[in-house]
């Protein structure tokens, strides 16, 4: 099935169709350069209306990280424990996605070094886009 | 500077009806006129003069204008509700009133909070509903548990804060609780091994770091202090409020800037310009903690420890009542009183002060009530038994 892209009333609508399509994109203001996520409209910082999604290498490193063991209301998709991440990118200015861990967790840690792929989680009945990471050098098994 | 805002309104009258879950014996709306009467019964304040109301995290089924037939309300004059799905708007909820009283907007307030599950549903789902979107989901994170263990995960591991420090809190928490006669664990000491051996929720909590959901209403009634004068009971005065967050925190998708903590930097340091007080003059503290680690994290962004003397100021010596250095959660709190989303915290700020606690603190001056950490949107309070 394919992932589901649905309405969003923020800026972020750019960042599900990449999603979907297979791309991690974050906007940057055009006129300071700034890296923003979430995504805004105008920039706060120096007023632009004008923001740019790039597409991002799907690497980074843990940020912070939890094990999730009880089976919590809406994510029934999702065989627990599970890990959700939260990965900073330093090609996009230190912003940081989330996304969930899968493969080997033995190196888990707050700075270790992840891969990523767009894939998806089911949320209910629909797969929405997601971000998945693997630890570097960790097998691709899960 | 202190402004001519602190001290001009007091807190006159309180109620609390709290329940298990699933055994109150009205619906919602009924138990929250029952502890709006209490609270005028308890200021000797007629329940038809209340012209005001105020509400946070979400209390939708509740709007005041549905409250005036069974108060008998003479005229409805201000009604405002707290942005944010938390805790957080707990102590702004004061502000909120406070304001309006000032202003000559309305005479009498109550804040209230109210929770009965059967016609609410789960708090932490209403938490997270507010807060939900697409991002959080495609992670796994559905429930307020979850954000704030990958705050505490960052403070545990990055700032190199002991885990110790958490179980300090709880067991305060619960010592305190097991002498409240009104607390879900009265009686019930906490069994350390069991603390220490409880399931998993999500990684650092263990089932006894989490708050536990009950049912039940708060109400507190607000005055100036000129009118709490003529009251029965003894004004306990709002010193300080402040709400908000800072440049680099809020609904942020996790990108907050000084992630691990509990997102009141910029709140503690208005509020202790605005009340003229520091840490050192609060003699107790409510810390609202969803999670232990939350409460730390309260103290830290307080100013009350840094990360580097946090193991020495959070010890279990230190937060209890009578002796202690800064008794907190003396009723128990959310975690061990029972939480009916922390109203119980600010009522049990106005016991301490007017020397009706459980677990009194000698001479206590001064309250700090620290609502909702590592919400978007939080806020804190000083109360005390003095004007300035």
């Amino acid at each position: 099935m394919e992932s589901a892209t649905r309405p969003t009333t923020g800026a972020d609508g750019p960042y599900w169709q990449a999603m979907a399509a297979g791309r991690l994109e974050l906007p940057r203001c055009e006129d300071c350069g700034r890296w923003h996520w979430p995504a805004v409209f105008r920039c706060g910082s120096c007023g632009s209306w004008s923001q740019a999604w790039h597409s991002l290498a799907m690497q980074g490193q843990v940020f912070s990280y939890a094990r999730s063991w009880h089976p919590f209301a809406g994510a029934e998709g999702i065989a627990v424990p599970y890990v959700s991440l939260v990965v900073e990118l330093p090609q996009a200015g230190g912003r940081r996605v989330l996304g969930l861990l899968r493969g080997d967790e033995r190196d888990l840690a707050i700075g270790a070094e992840v891969k990523g792929i767009a894939a998806s989680t089911l949320v209910g009945e629909t797969p929405i886009p997601a971000m998945h990471w693997f630890l570097n050098n960790a097998e691709r098994g899960a | 500077m202190i402004g001519t805002f602190s001290g001009s309104t007091a807190v006159a009258g309180i109620g609390l009806r709290q329940y298990k879950r699933g055994k109150a014996p009205m619906p919602e709306r009924g138990v929250l006129i029952r502890a709006i009467v209490d609270a005028c019964e308890d200021a000797g304040l007629d329940p038809a003069d209340v012209d005001g109301f105020v509400s946070y995290g979400d209390d939708r089924n509740n709007e005041p204008v549905r409250l005036m037939s069974d108060l008998g309300t003479k005229e409805l004059c201000w009604s405002s509700m707290i942005w944010g799905g938390g805790g957080g708007g707990i102590a702004a909820a004061f502000g909120s009133a406070a304001a309006a009283i000032a202003t000559g907007q309305a005479r009498a307030v109550i804040i209230f909070r109210t929770l009965v599950q059967g016609d609410s549903g789960r708090l932490s789902g209403a938490v997270m509903a507010h807060h939900m979107n697409d991002h959080l989901l495609a992670a796994g994170i559905v429930s307020p548990a979850q954000p704030c263990a990958l705050r505490a995960q960052r403070m545990f591991e990055h700032h190199h804060v002991p885990l110790s420090v958490a179980e300090e809190l709880v067991r305060a928490s619960y010592y305190h609780g097991a002498r409240n006669p009104n607390a879900v664990s009265y009686g019930k000491e906490l069994d350390l091994g069991a603390y220490r051996s409880a399931r998993w929720i999500t990684e650092p909590f263990r089932l006894f770091d989490c708050s536990r959901e009950n049912d039940g209403a708060g109400a507190l009634l607000m005055v100036s202090s000129e009118m709490a004068k003529d009251l029965k009971n003894k004004p306990v005065y709002l010193l300080g409020v402040t709400q908000g967050a800072g440049r680099g925190w809020g609904d942020l998708l996790e990108n907050d800037d000084h992630y691990a903590s509990a997102g009141f930097e910029s709140v503690a340091r208005r509020l202790w310009q605005q009340s003229g007080l520091q840490p050192n003059d609060i003699d107790v503290a409510q810390l609202y903690e969803n999670f232990s680690a939350q409460g730390v994290a309260s103290l830290i962004d307080h100013g009350f420890c840094t990360y580097e003397n946090v193991a020495e100021f959070v010890r279990f010596e230190n937060l209890i009542a009578p002796g202690g250095k800064l008794p907190v959660n003396t009723s128990g709190g959310n975690l061990a009183e029972g939480f009916i989303h922390g109203i119980g915290m600010a009522i049990e700020a106005v016991r301490q002060l007017r020397g009706e606690s459980s677990n009194p603190v000698p001479n206590a001056k001064t309250c700090l009530l620290a609502g909702g950490p590592g919400a978007p949107t939080v806020s804190s309070a000083i109360f005390g038994t003095e004007r300035p």
